[in-house]
C-alpha cells in the first residue's frame, strides 16, 4: 500500500508519473492459503476421527493411567483412556476412554474389555510386555447386542474367539476339577482348543464349562461324541492290576479336556454350535457310561465279601457286563441271620447276540428294552445263570461277580425285592470245597466215637482179666510143678492122669485166650479199625482247622444253609 | 528528525547489493529500476511487503496450531509408544527435574515463535493503523525477532539428532512426529516473514506524519 502511495514527488524532477497500482494478488498469499487448506485438512481429520467416548468399570485400576494407558484390540490401537475415577460406592473403578472413529462399529453390549498385564497361567506366559510399557486394557470387538458406552470390564482376559473358524461347546462336569480359562482341548492328544468360560448353573447344581475348538477340529465333534476330563494322572487299582493315563505333561500340570469318539460307535451328525455335553471323568468312563439301557439287580451272599467294593465288574466268562454299585449287610433279627446284599448293575447292550439285538430295535434309547431285558434275564435265569463271587487279584483281593451257568443247579424261584431282581448265587469254588469239608466233619461227628472207645475199653479189661488169668494159671503151674518134683514118685503113678486132664485143661485155657487175642481175632479187629478211623479223623480235623484259622467267620456263620 | 533525511526523500535509492546510492527515476507501468553497477533490482522500500509479511504470519499462525497440537517426538522403547507434543515434552523435563533443558526447548520452540509472531503482527498492525508509537523500541523489536528467529530451529534440530541417535530396533526408537514438519515451517515462515517485513516503513509513518 505503502508503494502504491508512495510519493515521488522531489525537488529536480519536474514532472510528475503516474505509478499504477500494482498487482491486487500477490503470490505470497499462496502460503497462508496452503497452511490454511493443511491446517483445515488435519481438523476435519482430528474431528472425523474422534470416536465415542466409553466408560468402563473395573474392580482396580492397577497399571492404569488416564492420558497414557491405551485400548488396544488384536494389539491394534483402538482408543485412549483418558481419565479413571473411582465410583459411587467405592468399589470400584470408572474408566473413561475415548475410542477411534473405527471403534464406533463395535461399541456393543458385547464386547469386552479386560486390563491386560503380565500374567503367567494356564501353561502360558502372557503380556510380558507390559512389563515394561505398563498394563493396557485389551479389547474384544464384538458387532452383537445393543449399541452402549457404558461397559463391564472383565477382571480376567477372556479367551478370545471372535471371527476364528470353530465351535463353542458347553461340558457339564459335577466339579471344575484343576480346569481353568485357557485349559487345553485335546483331541487325539493335538491341542485343539481351550477352556472360554466356566460358571456353576445354579438350577442343575452342575458347572457348565465352555470350551472352543478351533477348525477343522470342530468337525470332529459328533452328536455323540464324549469329552472327559483329561488333567492330571488317573491313577487306578483295581481287579484289573494298577492303570495309569495321562493325555500330555501340560494337562498333567494345568488340567484339561479331551474328547474322542468311542471305539463302537459310528460318527453321528456334526454337532452343533454350542451344543451341550457331558463331561466325563475319564477316559475309561465315556466307554462304560455309554450304555443308554442299565439294568440293575440284587445279589445275596452268605460268605464274606471282603474285596469286593462297588465298582468291582460284573463279568460273563471273562467279559465285563457292569458293575458292583452298592455292598450292605442286611441282618435278620428274627432268626439271627445276615447276607450281604450285592446291588449291581449290568448294561444289557454289552452282550451282543442274546440282547443287544432286541434293544437296537427299539431305538437304542432307554424306553422299552428294561422290560425285555429283564424277561431275558428270568430266562437265562432258568437256564442256570448263577452269579458267584470270585478273587479277581490275588495280589489285592480283590473279589468280582463271575455270572456264569450252572446248568446242574438246583432251579430257584425268580424273585423281585425292593423293585429290583434278584439273581440267584451259588458259594465260591473255594465256598463249595469248604461245604464238603464241613459235610466230612459232620459224619465224623456222628460216629459214636464214646461207644466206640468203651467197647475198647472192655475189649483191653477182657483181655486183662484173661492175662491175669493166664499168669495165675501159671502159677498154679508152677505151684503144681513143684507138688509135682515133691510128689514125682508119688504122684507118677497117682497123678498122671490127673495131670494129664491138667494139661488138658491148660491147653484149652491157652486156645481160649489164642482165640481172644490172636491175629485173627475179632477184638484185633475191631481196634485195628478203630486206629485207622482214627488216623482219618485226625485228618480232617487237622483240613477243617486249617479252614476256620483262615476262615473264622464260618464258625459264627456256620455252613448250615448248603443244601 | 526534520533534519534527517531519507534516501527517499532525497529522490534516491541504495542498491541492496552493492549498497551504491542511486538516483531514482521515474517508473513506468511494468518498468522496474536496476542497479547501474551490478545489475540488481532496486527499490526504494522492500515491494508488497506489508501484504508478502501479512501472508506469512498468516500462514506461520495456522500451522502453528498443528505445530503444537500433534506429536513432534514419537518414543517407543521396549514396547512402549509414547507419543510427545512439545509442551508434554517440556511437562516431562518439568517433572524429571531438568528445569535447564525445560527452559530451553520452552524459549526456543514455543516461545520464541510465539513472540516472533506477535511481535510481527504487532508490527504490521502500528503501520496499518500508522502508529508513531515509540518507532525505536518497534524497530529493536523488529531487530530482535530477526536474530532470534533462526534458534527456534533448535528444537527441529534436537528432534533430527535424536532420530538419528536413537535407532536400537525394539529397545529404543525415536520417529519425528508430524508436528516437526509443522514446526520447522513456521520457523521458516516466519523467517520470511521477518525479512520480507521491511522496518523502513515505521519510520516512512512517522515522516508522513511530520509531513
Amino acid at each position: 500500500m505503502t508503494d502504491e502511495k508512495s510519493d515521488t514527488r522531489s525537488a529536480e524532477s519536474a514532472p510528475r508519473a503516474e505509478i499504477r497500482s500494482g498487482r491486487s494478488f500477490s503470490v505470497v498469499w499462496v502460503v497462508p492459503i496452503v497452511a490454511l487448506l493443511i491446517g483445515g485438512w488435519l481438523t476435519f481429520k482430528a474431528l472425523s476421527e474422534q470416536g465415542p467416548v466409553i466408560t468402563i468399570t473395573f474392580e482396580t485400576a492397577e497399571g492404569l493411567e488416564a492420558g497414557k494407558t491405551k485400548l488396544k484390540s488384536k494389539d491394534v490401537e483402538v482408543g485412549l483412556v483418558t481419565r479413571i475415577e473411582m465410583n459411587e460406592d467405592l468399589s470400584g473403578v470408572i474408566v473413561t476412554a475415548e475410542m477411534n472413529k473405527a471403534a464406533e462399529s463395535f461399541m456393543r453390549e458385547k464386547t469386552q474389555f479386560w486390563v491386560v498385564r503380565a500374567r503367567v497361567a494356564a501353561g502360558e506366559v502372557s503380556g510380558l510386555g507390559t512389563l515394561f510399557s505398563g498394563a493396557y486394557i485389551g479389547c474384544n470387538p464384538s458387532k452383537d447386542g445393543k449399541d452402549t458406552r457404558q461397559f463391564k470390564g472383565l477382571e480376567k482376559p477372556p479367551v478370545i474367539t471372535a471371527g476364528i473358524p470353530g465351535n463353542h461347546f458347553v461340558l457339564k462336569s459335577a466339579t471344575l476339577g484343576s480346569l481353568d480359562i485357557g485349559s487345553p482341548v485335546y483331541y487325539r492328544g493335538i491341542k485343539v482348543g481351550q477352556v472360554v468360560e466356566y460358571n456353576f448353573d445354579e438350577r442343575a447344581e452342575a458347572v457348565n464349562v465352555r470350551v472352543f475348538i478351533h477348525a477343522p477340529y470342530h468337525e470332529k465333534i459328533r452328536q455323540n461324541t464324549r469329552f472327559w476330563n483329561a488333567g492330571g494322572v488317573d491313577f487306578k487299582l483295581d481287579t484289573t492290576g494298577v492303570t495309569i493315563d495321562t493325555q500330555s505333561l501340560v494337562s498333567v500340570l494345568l488340567g484339561g479336556v479331551a474328547f474322542d469318539l468311542p471305539d463302537y460307535l459310528e460318527p453321528a451328525e456334526q454337532a452343533k454350535e454350542n451344543q451341550t455335553f457331558r463331561l466325563y471323568a475319564n477316559r475309561e468312563d465315556i466307554e462304560q457310561r455309554s450304555y443308554t439301557v442299565q439294568h440293575y439287580f440284587l445279589m445275596y451272599f452268605d460268605q464274606n465279601v471282603r474285596g469286593l467294593s462297588s465298582g468291582a465288574p460284573v463279568e460273563i466268562r471273562g467279559i465285563r457286563l457292569g458293575e458292583v454299585i452298592d455292598v450292605k449287610l442286611e441282618v435278620n433279627f428274627d432268626d439271627v441271620t445276615a447276607r450281604v446284599a450285592v446291588l449291581a448293575r449290568i448294561e444289557p447292550e454289552r452282550i451282543d447276540t442274546i440282547i443287544k439285538d432286541q434293544v437296537a430295535e427299539n431305538g437304542d434309547q432307554q424306553s422299552a428294552p428294561t422290560q425285555e431285558a429283564m424277561e431275558n434275564l428270568t430266562q437265562l435265569i432258568g437256564k442256570g445263570l448263577r452269579a458267584q463271587l470270585k478273587s479277581g487279584n490275588l495280589l489285592t483281593g480283590q473279589l468280582y461277580v463271575d455270572l456264569d451257568f450252572f446248568p446242574d443247579a438246583p432251579p430257584v424261584k425268580i424273585t423281585q425285592l425292593r423293585g429290583y431282581q434278584v439273581m440267584p448265587t451259588l458259594p465260591a469254588p473255594f465256598e463249595q470245597l469248604a461245604q464238603r469239608v464241613n459235610n466230612i466233619l459232620k459224619q465224623v461227628e456222628k460216629m459214636p466215637l464214646a461207644e466206640i472207645g468203651q467197647d475198647l475199653h472192655k475189649a483191653v479189661n477182657t483181655l486183662q482179666t484173661a492175662l491175669e488169668a493166664a499168669e495165675r494159671m501159671s502159677n498154679d503151674v508152677g505151684q503144681v510143678a513143684g507138688e509135682v518134683s515133691q510128689m514125682t514118685d508119688v504122684v507118677k503113678q497117682e497123678v498122671l492122669p490127673g495131670l494129664k486132664t491138667a494139661l488138658d485143661d491148660f491147653q484149652s485155657t491157652m486156645n481160649s485166650i489164642e482165640q481172644t487175642l490172636g491175629p485173627d481175632s475179632a477184638m484185633n479187629h475191631t481196634a485195628r479199625n478203630m486206629m485207622s478211623e482214627m488216623a482219618a479223623t485226625i485228618r480232617t480235623m487237622r483240613s477243617l482247622i486249617d479252614y476256620v484259622e483262615r476262615n473264622p467267620q464260618s464258625v459264627i456263620f456256620g455252613k448250615e444253609k448248603e443244601q | 528528525m526534520a533534519e534527517m533525511a531519507t534516501a527517499r526523500q532525497l529522490g534516491m535509492a541504495v542498491c541492496h547489493d552493492c549498497h551504491i546510492l542511486v538516483d531514482w527515476p521515474v517508473l513506468a507501468a511494468g518498468e522496474r529500476a536496476h542497479c547501474p553497477r551490478c545489475g540488481a533490482h532496486i527499490h526504494q522500500r522492500k515491494p508488497n511487503s506489508i501484504r508478502r509479511t501479512w501472508a506469512l504470519v498468516v500462514a506461520s499462525c495456522i500451522l502453528y496450531v498443528p505445530a503444537n497440537l500433534l506429536p513432534i517426538t514419537i518414543t517407543s522403547s521396549l514396547g512402549d509408544v509414547q507419543a510427545d507434543t512439545i509442551i508434554s515434552g517440556i511437562i516431562y523435563f518439568i517433572k524429571s527435574g531438568s528445569f535447564l533443558i525445560a527452559m530451553v526447548i520452552f524459549v526456543a520452540s514455543v516461545l520464541v515463535p510465539l513472540m516472533k509472531l506477535l511481535i510481527l503482527s504487532g508490527l504490521l498492525l502500528s503501520i496499518r493503523f500508522k502508529s508513531a508509537w515509540r518507532p525505536k523500541e518497534r524497530t529493536r523489536l523488529y531487530r530482535l525477532t530477526e536474530v532470534v528467529g533462526r534458534w527456534s530451529m533448535v528444537d527441529i534440530y534436537v528432534v533430527t539428532i535424536l532420530v538419528a541417535l536413537v535407532k536400537l530396533g525394539a529397545l529404543a526408537n525415536i520417529d519425528a512426529g508430524p508436528a516437526a514438519g509443522y514446526f520447522a515451517a513456521v520457523v521458516v515462515i516466519t523467517m520470511f516473514a521477518a525479512r520480507s517485513f521491511d522496518p523502513r516503513l515505521i519510520w516512512d509513518t512517522i515522516e508522513e506524519k511530520h509531513d
